[in-house]
């Protein structure tokens, strides 16, 4: 049985951006795979991606062909292990975040 | 008469890890509200506090009792049965607020709540609050079940084992006049579900597993 999310949250959002960056490990993400992997619009990831680096959750950084790739930062590892924590408590009761 | 103290007592303190228990479920809910921004999370978290604020009034109060009356049933008669319908009041409002915060999620948002607040009515309307909790909280079970079925985390395991315990504990306590020895059984099935909350918490904060 498995259930259609029917509510996703900012949070939830921005986590799934980051779990697709920390996916990646060190060679970091770029847009495309962080697009598709947390399912998001062109303007909802720019300007997510804009928030992220604003909150030091990733940083930016243009690898050796000139695209941009991006990196979890040590405070966005400490938030994704909290949301981590969080979302398996919430779902425990039933709750989506 | 001696072991029946014996039995307040142990029922007490019971009873206090229990709310210590719901109090932690409560910060925790608290957080994940203040992070997530999710409405439920914040019923769950009033739910547990309501639910630890009742306990933490029976411990006192039945302490309070214990110490002016000594075991003097008679004497105190008021105060006691005070505490236990201001107890069991506030465990009926706990387990409808967990009603709500725990309905499936592809139900339309007014019917639940609508369902909830006719059971709070009922309960204005008929004394016996133990039978109300139970009703409640075999809806609380339901759900539990229906989210452990379509998730099949241990997580909700946890969960669904916690609730059932507690509902157990209120089957037994409804049996208690016929049988008392149920008592002390009814508050180790409590206890023992709000241990499983705890586990659940304990598992919960263990990511990188």
């Amino acid at each position: 049985m498995n259930r259609k999310r029917a509510y996703r949250s900012k949070m939830r959002i921005l986590a799934d951006m980051m779990r697709a960056i920390q996916s990646e490990g060190e060679e970091g993400a770029g847009p495309t795979k962080i697009l598709y992997a947390a399912n998001l619009s062109h303007d909802r990831l720019t300007q997510y991606l804009d928030e992220l680096i604003e909150k030091e959750l990733i940083k930016e950084e243009n690898s050796e062909n000139d695209s941009r790739v991006y990196f979890l930062t040590e405070k966005g590892r400490e938030f994704l292990r909290e949301f981590v924590r969080i979302e398996r408590f919430s779902e425990a009761f039933g709750i989506e975040v | 008469m001696q072991a029946g103290l014996a039995i307040i007592r142990l029922d007490l303190v019971f009873e206090f890890i229990s709310g210590v228990i719901a109090l932690i479920v409560t910060y925790y809910a608290t957080k994940a509200y203040n992070l997530t921004g999710q409405k439920r999370l914040s019923d769950l978290s009033t739910g547990f506090l309501v639910l630890s604020a009742g306990m933490f009034g029976r411990v006192i109060g039945t302490w309070y009792f214990l110490v002016k009356y000594g075991v003097d049933f008679q004497a105190g008669g008021e105060v006691i049965t005070i505490v236990t319908i201001a107890y069991g009041a506030s465990r009926i409002m706990a387990y409808v607020l967990f009603v709500i915060a725990t309905r499936p999620p592809k139900r339309r948002p007014q019917e639940v709540p609508g369902s909830s607040m006719l059971l709070m009515a009922t309960f204005l309307v008929d004394p016996d609050l133990e039978v109300i909790a139970i009703i409640v909280l075999v809806i609380v079970v339901l759900q539990a079940v229906v989210n452990y079925m379509s998730t099949r985390s241990k997580f909700a395991r946890y969960v669904l084992i916690g609730f059932f315990l507690i509902l157990l504990s209120h089957i037994l306590m409804a049996q208690v006049t016929d049988n008392p020895g149920f008592y002390l059984l009814s508050q180790a099935a409590q206890f023992l579900g709000f241990l499983s909350f705890l586990v659940l918490l304990v598992q919960v904060g263990r990511v990188n597993e």
